[in-house]
């Protein structure tokens, strides 16, 4: 998957599930999406089955640095060349 | 120091209806809202009673998924009684999130219908390779999940009581919250409780052959308290709540005073959890009215447990005559909706005082022939019109836990 078509995945993602009204790249998902800790585990959960991996305690806790929809899409492609090494 | 406790708003969602006017439109015409049970897929086919006190009807909820994340079916049904007794209320953003405002709201089990999916997660071992069992299903699950949802929605950061004794349930949160705001723990609180669409409650009562069956084919037609042809319960779902505030500042922000609860009293059999107990329903009984100063003959309407179990009724019929005779009105309102569970003690005593202010008394439905056990009392065998100036709502519970709420017609106090 490339980078673009990922991060309309993403887009699609938070749009249809997580109700954000026209999301930004760049945007604080906290301050301006409501994005919080539980949405947190969620978006993992959905990123696991985009994967078809389940992720580590210690990816998982990774993802916990996520600020914005670049910082998502960063985590998943470090995710996916970690794994393909 | 004991403080007066007022309704000052109100809010149901029953099987004969959401809007008040449809309410007291069922209650007069005799609309029953027990249907066929729904098929869940899983144990619909294995329970002989095919019947459920069903809501049927479309509720535009509205709520962001901001909130719904953590929210089960149950805890839609009271979100959306609270929005609408906070709506109703007229308070102020300042006074919800003051700390002064409490929440006595419960169910009888959180949300099953989370729960079932989270069981069969484990039993099927869906999606093992995945974290099939989301961040939220505790929330949405837990059995305070109604409560702090509320609390969650409307930033209400009072005092918490979250009861969970089966049918007791919302009367249970209403009269904890009458006894917090009487004696001055909080100036207000949302009281109330709920119960979503359920198969495993109904799989319980049929299994102790507790459950209706000879009406599958005629829902409207049971449960059928008092009579000699009842054959038990009717499970139903339903939601609601009511808003208490303290008398004084109630009057002074004017508030429209819809009742007054004068009374509360909650006590156990101390025995068997499941056999209704003469006793301890009697006792009950008495220590409302002793809670409330008054005496028997004051009382003018009772809305009786009355399940429509062969027992219950008769038990039950039998502390009423102890305690009152035939002096007050006594009606069944589960004939109308089965029995909505936890929720059953906030919807009668909702209908009671939607009747109270209407000045009527619904019948007890398919009460056609008196079990002579019960027929000591005075029932209510017809539409009555009346004036009732304090009534009696009384619930029993699983566990041997029994309450009773007195509720004062609010009419007066408006003046």
């Amino acid at each position: 998957m490339t980078r673009d078509e990922l991060q309309d995945k993403i887009i699609t993602i938070l749009t249809e599930d997580f109700e954000f009204e026209q999301p930004g790249l760049d945007d604080n998902l906290r301050d301006d999406h409501n994005f919080d800790s539980i949405d947190a585990i969620e978006l993992l959960g959905k990123i696991e089955l985009i994967l078809g991996v389940s992720l580590s305690r210690e990816e998982k806790e990774k993802a916990m640095t996520i600020r914005t929809i670049n910082d998502i899409v960063d985590y998943i492609e470090t995710i996916e060349n970690s794994r393909n090494k | 120091m004991k403080r007066r406790v007022v309704i000052t708003a109100s809010s149901a969602i029953t099987p004969i209806g959401y809007d008040k006017n449809e309410i007291i439109h069922s209650l007069r015409q005799g609309k029953s809202g027990v249907a066929p049970l729904r098929d869940d897929g899983l144990l619909t086919k294995h329970i002989h009673s095919h019947v459920f006190g069903t809501v049927d009807y479309p509720i535009d909820y509205g709520f962001k998924r901001h909130f719904t994340k953590t929210m089960g079916p149950v805890a839609f049904y009271a979100c959306q009684v609270a929005k609408d007794v906070l709506e109703s209320s007229g308070l102020e953003e300042d006074f919800i999130t003051s700390g002064r405002l409490g929440v006595a709201f419960g169910s009888t089990h959180g949300s099953p219908t989370v729960q079932r999916d989270i069981y069969k997660t484990f039993f099927n071992d869906l999606d093992s390779k995945f974290s099939s069992i989301g961040a939220v299903d505790y929330l949405r699950s837990m059995v305070h999940t109604t409560a702090v949802n509320i609390t969650r929605m409307f930033g209400i950061t009072g005092r918490i009581i979250a009861s969970s004794t089966a049918c007791t349930t919302s009367s249970q949160s209403i009269g904890f919250g009458y006894e917090m705001i009487k004696y001055g723990m909080q100036d207000a609180m949302i009281c109330g409780g709920a119960d979503e669409y359920d198969t495993t409650t109904v799989a319980v009562f049929d299994n102790l052959l507790a459950c209706s069956v000879n009406f599958n084919e005629t829902p409207e037609c049971t449960p059928r308290p008092f009579d000699t042809k009842r054959d038990g319960l009717v499970v139903g779902e339903g939601g609601g709540a009511v808003l208490l505030e303290e008398y004084e500042s109630a009057k002074k922000r004017g508030a429209n005073i819809l009742g007054e609860i004068i009374g509360f009293s909650c006590n156990n059999n101390g025995g068997d959890l499941i056999l209704p107990n003469l006793d301890g329903i009697t006792a009950t009984l008495k220590l409302a009215l002793k809670d409330a100063e008054i005496q028997p003959g004051d009382v003018d309407f009772i809305s009786a447990h009355a399940t429509a179990t062969k027992m219950g009724d008769v038990i039950e019929a039998q502390a009423i005559d102890a305690v009152y005779g035939d002096g007050p009105l006594v009606t069944g309102l589960k004939s109308y909706m089965g029995h909505t569970m936890g929720t059953c003690g906030v919807i009668e005593l909702i209908l009671t005082m939607y009747m109270m202010e209407q000045n009527f008394i619904a019948p007890t439905l398919n009460l056609e022939n008196v079990d002579e056990r019960c027929s000591m009392l005075r029932h209510t065998r017809e539409l009555t019109g009346t004036t009732t100036r304090i009534a009696a709502i009384q619930n029993f519970a699983f566990g041997g836990v029994n309450t009773c709420l007195l509720l004062k017609n609010g009419r007066d106090l408006n003046a």
